[in-house]
C-alpha cells in the first residue's frame, strides 16, 4: 500500500516516529500495516473536479474511509500537530480546550481529506478547519466584550498611540530588551492583546503565512489582516515595553503608552 | 534611484518584514534602510519582536492528544 504524493517526500520512518509513544500504538501501528484492505474508493473526480489521481477523493456524502487513506493522513497531516496545538492555546488560552480544539480538527479534516486538493497548501487548509471550529463552538463560550467592534475600535480606544518618535538609541534600547525577555512573558503579552489581533500575529509571525493565507483563514478582506497585525505588533511592542521598564531590564520608556 | 524617504519606508516595514511587497518596492526599502539608521533601527525592533514571538509559541502538543487522535481515526476509519 505504497501512496505516492506530490508532496515533500516523507520516508516511513518519520511516519513511525508519530507511533513510538507506546506499547499499545505499536499494536496499533502492526495493525495498521497489516490491514490491506481493498480499495473502496469511490472515484470521484468529476465531482471534486480534483485533478490529482491519487487523491482519495470521495463525495461527502459516500464517505468510504480506506485504511490507505488513513495512513495517507497520517502521513500528511498530523506532522502539524505540534503547531496546530500551539495555534489552539493562543485560540483558546486554556490546554484542555486547546487539545479539544485540535482533536476536533484532525477529526473533521479525516472527514473531509477527500475533497483536499493533494499538492495544495494542507496546513492552511488544516488551519481553516482548526479556525472555523473554534470560532463556531468555543469563541462564544469566551466572548470578550470587544469581539466583533474591535476592528473598528480607534487607537487610541486600545490604549495606543502610533506616532511616537524615538532616538535611533532607545530604539536599539527597545530591541535589545525584547530579545533578552522570557518567553513566558512574551506569551503571556501574546494572550493579553484582543484576539483577532493574536491570531493575526500568529498566523504571519509564528506560521509565515501569506496576508492573503491569513485572509482566507480568518474570511476577512486583506486590508482587515493588515490593521489587525499592525495593531496587534504595536500593542505586543508596548506591552513589552513596560514589562521590561518594569523589570528594569532596559531603560527604554514604554513606547506609545496613554496611561 | 532616488531614496524612497522615511515615510514609505516607515509605512511599508511590516509588509517589508512579512515578504508581502512587489520586488522593486522592497528594493527600496531596503536601499532606503542602507542609509537611514532610524529606519534600521525601526526594522530590527521588528524582527527582534517576530523573533521573540515564535519562541514564545514553540509548543508541544501533548503525548496523550497524539494517542487520542491517532485512536480516534482509527475508530472512524473502523465504522466506515
Amino acid at each position: 500500500m505504497t501512496m505516492t504524493t506530490p508532496v515533500a517526500p516523507r520516508d516511513h520512518d518519520s511516519a513511525l516516529s508519530l507511533l513510538t509513544a507506546d506499547a499499545a500504538l505499536q499494536e496499533l501501528h502492526s495493525l495498521l500495516m497489516t490491514t490491506d484492505a481493498p480499495d473502496e474508493q469511490i472515484s470521484a473526480a468529476a465531482a471534486s473536479g480534483d485533478t490529482s489521481p491519487e487523491a482519495p477523493s470521495v463525495p461527502p456524502a459516500k464517505r468510504v474511509i480506506s485504511a490507505d487513506t488513513r495512513a495517507l493522513f497520517e502521513d500528511q497531516a498530523l506532522q502539524y500537530m505540534d503547531q496546530l496545538y500551539a495555534a489552539a492555546m493562543r485560540m483558546t488560552r486554556n490546554p484542555s480546550d486547546a487539545a479539544d480544539l485540535v482533536q476536533e480538527t484532525f477529526v473533521k479534516a479525516y472527514q473531509a481529506f477527500g475533497q483536499f486538493q493533494q499538492g495544495t497548501n494542507l496546513k492552511a487548509w488544516l488551519y481553516r478547519i482548526q479556525t472555523n471550529t473554534f470560532i463556531n463552538n468555543y469563541r462564544k463560550n469566551q466572548r470578550n466584550p470587544y469581539q466583533g467592534t474591535i476592528d473598528e475600535l480607534e487607537d487610541w480606544q486600545l490604549g495606543n498611540a502610533e506616532s511616537v518618535t524615538q532616538s535611533t538609541s532607545t530604539r536599539s534600547a527597545e530591541a535589545e530588551a525584547i530579545d533578552h525577555l522570557p518567553d513566558s512573558t512574551v506569551k503571556e503579552a501574546l494572550q493579553s492583546i484582543p484576539e483577532d489581533f493574536r491570531l493575526a500575529v500568529y498566523f504571519a509571525d509564528v506560521e509565515g503565512f501569506s496576508y492573503q493565507e491569513i485572509a482566507d483563514i480568518m474570511k476577512t478582506p486583506v486590508g482587515t489582516v493588515m490593521s489587525r497585525l499592525h495593531r496587534g505588533r504595536r500593542m505586543l511592542r508596548d506591552l513589552l515595553a513596560d514589562y521590561a521598564r518594569d523589570r528594569g531590564i532596559s531603560s527604554a520608556p514604554a513606547t506609545g503608552s496613554t496611561k | 534611484m532616488t531614496d524612497c524617504g522615511c515615510d514609505k519606508a516607515k509605512a511599508e516595514l511590516e509588509e517589508y518584514l512579512h515578504n508581502e511587497l512587489a520586488k522593486a518596492d522592497a528594493a527600496d526599502i531596503a536601499e532606503h534602510m542602507a542609509n537611514c539608521d532610524d529606519c534600521t533601527g525601526e526594522h530590527e525592533v521588528g524582527v527582534v519582536l517576530t523573533a521573540a514571538v515564535q519562541r514564545a509559541c514553540k509548543e508541544k502538543a501533548p503525548e496523550e492528544l497524539r494517542a487520542e487522535v491517532l485512536l480516534k481515526l482509527r475508530e472512524i476509519q473502523a465504522t466506515h
